[in-house]
């Protein structure tokens, strides 16, 4: 990993020029990380190596790294069946107990060892193969494997990570931007409050 | 009823609203207050209508529920079970459509372009599709007023289609926007920035300006962003409109002579008890979505109406459309910032129309589109797939992407569609709307054309690495407008063949749907329906089916 693009950034130092509510959401998301309740050990494990391959956050102390499991964990312990459902997909709940349990499958025919047990190079063996949609394992023949990985895999750990402080920082997005509004418009020029951009 | 609901900051929609019983019988129940249904309760209650109008989601308080924030915004968007099928399945969601009063317009990005006038003859034209059962001209005189209504901002002279300017000066175009304008200009094609677009640059009534902030698909909390809940919805309550919010209509009743009686829907009270009530109306105006419009019409079979209400042509929930809208990004070797602004800032029509040098025909526009990050994921991860230090740090780049939408035609095919689904229900046990979906020949052209030359435009404004992924918005179609009753479900006034006093009025009416994206053209709608309805209501025209294509006026 090169070096970091925008080290002032620190967008939740802002939080003071945020509205009520947007402050609300955003201090929760942070500062109340739900406990897992819905996956038993092996699977919140397979699930927090999966979150830790598709955003490797290793560079950062444990302290510093965005949650992302216990999201997931949360939405799948939820009875609320909305949302978009593709025609050849279980329920999102049912997709991520199939897809996880599916994980091991595939890494048990391709490595002899289950997912967790993997290397980072072993694991990500597996995620290619259940990217490229033809993975080995019986679940796959049952749920389509490419569907799983971006609908629901990426669809998740993306929304999640994003929508996090720290990785605004990362990538130099400001963070809220209401009441104040944006007046620098011109050359993608920063805000005063927002951080500038080294190369690197 | 005492409202308290703030539309922008400093205006709060203070007032006693008007509140009917379920028993008395209203001139109008009309399901859906977006942008179809927002406006004909404005329209009809100021004409001295009674209006009940019944929508599913709430009120969205613009300093309480609307958060400047990606993830916290899901409460704007339809969450109800929707299954979705075909080749090409649509991806709803987020992208796809609102709940609440204002609709869709609460969080669409507020485009808002005219049709073209090829586009309501596009069988006689290019042989394709059918033609409307109306013409340019007939919508002419309500899109000059939807443009001064909602308003829009735009340029004093937009060149395609017919030509004509808009009454507000353009809003400012951030950076994005200027890489699609010197792209195009880099090409020779003409193109236009700052609209149009319903943003005013400057204050109206009560509404301050816009700030910037480039959070329109996720609700304005200034309310600067026309929304049909900013522009309409609080006339319409002044006049004495019901707006009847947390109610959920599942059926449409019809007595012994065939005619509707009312809506019967779920309300779920502050309490969370839901109970079942049927508001009782002389006539009803369904403008609930593409999807959950023919649902309901289809929920609504009954003895007489075996196949589902105004669906003597088994037309309801068919030519289900969805504007095609890949996204075309590129990297610039400097700064774009592409997330300062609004993201409907510049536009080229310039092939929008047929070109016989075309291996398809119609056509495409490009718009700016300027994801905010948690969107840029999804497009980047969506694009192939990729993860880990591939996927982080293409998001690095993420201040120095500028996206391009390719927004085309794609025609009306009879087997796109929206059915009930046989087995899944949703939360309150109704058949769940089921949308199958697949792209013609005709359309996978326009496509790859419109992704072609969307990534000219950026290579052109100095993109060093351009990408694409397909997406899909704007659902219409599957209620249409036709010229008989054979063929379409409302004639050329909405008005349900089948049905004397039923009406549908939303996207769904739709016959085809240019490369416009399509609120100004469904309000606009709505505007003339209302009209009609304030003639042909004491005319008792509500009486008698419509008499076919030869009786057009009242
Ligand atoms: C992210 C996004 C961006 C967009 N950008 C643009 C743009 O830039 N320009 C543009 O022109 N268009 C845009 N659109 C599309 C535009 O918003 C819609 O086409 C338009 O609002 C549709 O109008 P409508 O009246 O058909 O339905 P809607 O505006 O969706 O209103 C339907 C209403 O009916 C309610 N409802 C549905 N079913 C029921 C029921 N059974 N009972 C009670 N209430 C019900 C819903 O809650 C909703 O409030 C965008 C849409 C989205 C989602
Ligand atoms: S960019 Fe302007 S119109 Fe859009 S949400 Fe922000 S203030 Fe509202």
């Amino acid at each position: 990993m090169t070096g970091d693009r925008y080290p002032e950034a620190d967008a939740l130092a802002q939080r003071g020029h945020w509205d009520d509510a947007t402050r609300r959401v955003i201090l929760d998301r942070v500062y109340n990380v739900p406990d897992f309740r819905h996956f038993d050990d092996h699977a919140r494990a397979t699930l927090e190596a999966l979150c830790a391959r598709v955003i490797p956050q290793d560079h950062r102390p444990p302290a510093r790294r965005v949650p992302i499991a216990p999201w997931i964990d949360e939405r799948c312990d939820s009875t609320d069946i909305g949302g978009t459902r593709f025609d050849d997909m279980p329920d999102e709940r049912m997709a991520w107990g199939l897809g996880l349990r599916g994980l091991d499958e595939t890494a048990l025919i391709l490595r002899s060892a289950s997912f967790v047990e993997l290397d980072a190079t072993g694991q990500d063996a597996v995620l290619l193969a259940v990217r490229a949609g033809q993975p080995a394992g019986r679940i796959w023949r049952e749920m389509p494997a490419g569907r799983w990985w971006i609908h629901i895999a990426l669809q998740a750990i993306c929304g999640i990570y994003y929508s996090h402080p720290t990785a605004w920082d990362e990538i130099g997005f400001g963070g809220p931007a209401y009441p104040r509004g944006y007046t620098a418009l011109n050359f993608g020029a920063p805000e005063p409050w927002e951080a500038e951009e080294v190369s690197g | 009823m005492k409202l308290h609901v703030h539309l922008s900051p400093n205006w709060v929609l203070d007032t006693d609203m008007r509140e009917y019983r379920p028993a008395d019988e209203v001139d109008f129940c009309i399901v859906g207050t977006g942008a179809g249904g927002g406006v004909l309760a404005q329209r009809l209650a100021s004409f001295g209508f009674s209006v009940v109008a019944l929508e599913a989601g709430p009120w969205h308080d613009s300093e309480t529920d609307m958060v400047s924030d990606e993830a916290g915004s899901g409460p704007l968007f339809w969450d109800e079970l929707r299954i979705t099928g075909g080749t090409d399945p649509l991806d709803f969601g987020a992208n796809n459509s609102g709940r609440g009063v204002g609709g869709s317009t609460v969080h669409y990005a507020a485009f808002c372009p005219r049709l073209h006038p090829s586009d309501f003859r596009v069988r006689s034209l290019d042989g394709v599709a059918v033609d409307w059962p109306i013409s340019y001209d007939d919508l002419e005189p309500y899109y000059e007023r939807m443009e001064r209504e909602y308003p829009v901002s735009g340029p004093a002279h937009f060149p395609w289609g017919r030509p004509h300017g808009y009454p507000y000066a353009p809003i400012q175009a951030g950076t994005a926007g200027q890489m699609l304008l010197k792209g195009c200009d880099a090409l020779g094609i003409q193109a236009v920035a700052g609209g149009p677009v319903a943003i005013p640059a400057g204050r109206v009534g009560q509404r301050p300006h816009c700030i910037m902030r480039g959070f329109c698909l996720l609700g304005c909390k200034v309310g600067a962003k026309s929304s049909t809940l900013v522009s309409h919805i609080p006339d319409a309550i002044a006049d004495g409109a019901e707006i009847r919010t947390g109610a959920l209509a599942h059926e449409i009743p019809v007595d012994a002579a065939g005619r509707v009686t009312g809506v019967r829907y779920y309300r779920t009270r502050s309490d969370g008890r839901r109970i079942e009530e049927v508001q009782r109306a002389r006539a009803v105006i369904v403008a609930g979505y593409a999807v959950e419009t023919p649902r309901l019409l289809l929920e609504s079979a009954s003895a007489r109406f075996p196949d589902g209400l105004a669906n003597s042509s088994g037309t309801v929930g068919r030519f289900l459309m969805a504007q095609a809208g890949p996204v075309v990004w590129g990297r610039f070797p400097g700064p774009i910032r592409q997330y300062k602004a609004p993201p409907a800032c510049a536009t080229t029509e310039e092939f929008y129309e047929t070109d016989p040098a075309n291996d398809f025909v119609r056509g495409y526009a490009l718009q700016t589109v300027s994801p905010l990050p948690i969107a840029m994921a999804h497009l980047i991860s969506g694009e192939d797939g990729g993860f880990g230090e591939d996927l982080v740090r293409a998001m690095r780049e993420y201040n120095h992407y500028a996206a391009i939408g390719v927004l085309g035609e794609i025609l009306p095919a009879e087997t796109n569609t929206v059915t009930l689904h046989p087995t899944e229900k949703d939360r309150f046990g109704l058949p769940a709307p089921y949308a199958r979906f697949s792209l013609g020949d005709n359309d996978r052209r326009m496509m790859a054309a419109g992704v072609d030359r969307a990534t000219a435009v950026l290579q052109a404004a100095g993109a060093t690495e351009v990408h694409a992924v397909d997406r899909y918005a704007h659902l219409v179609g599957t209620a249409r407008m036709g010229i008989t009753p054979d063929d379409s479900v409302v004639d050329r006034w909405c008005r349900s063949w089948d049905v004397p006093n039923l009406l549908v009025c939303d996207g769904s009416v739709l016959p085809t749907q240019g490369s416009a994206n399509p609120a100004l053209t469904i309000s606009a709608l709505a505007a003339r329906t209302a009209d009609w309805l304030r003639r042909a209501v004491p005319a008792g025209a509500l009486a008698h089916r419509p008499a076919g294509p030869a009786a057009v006026e009242v």
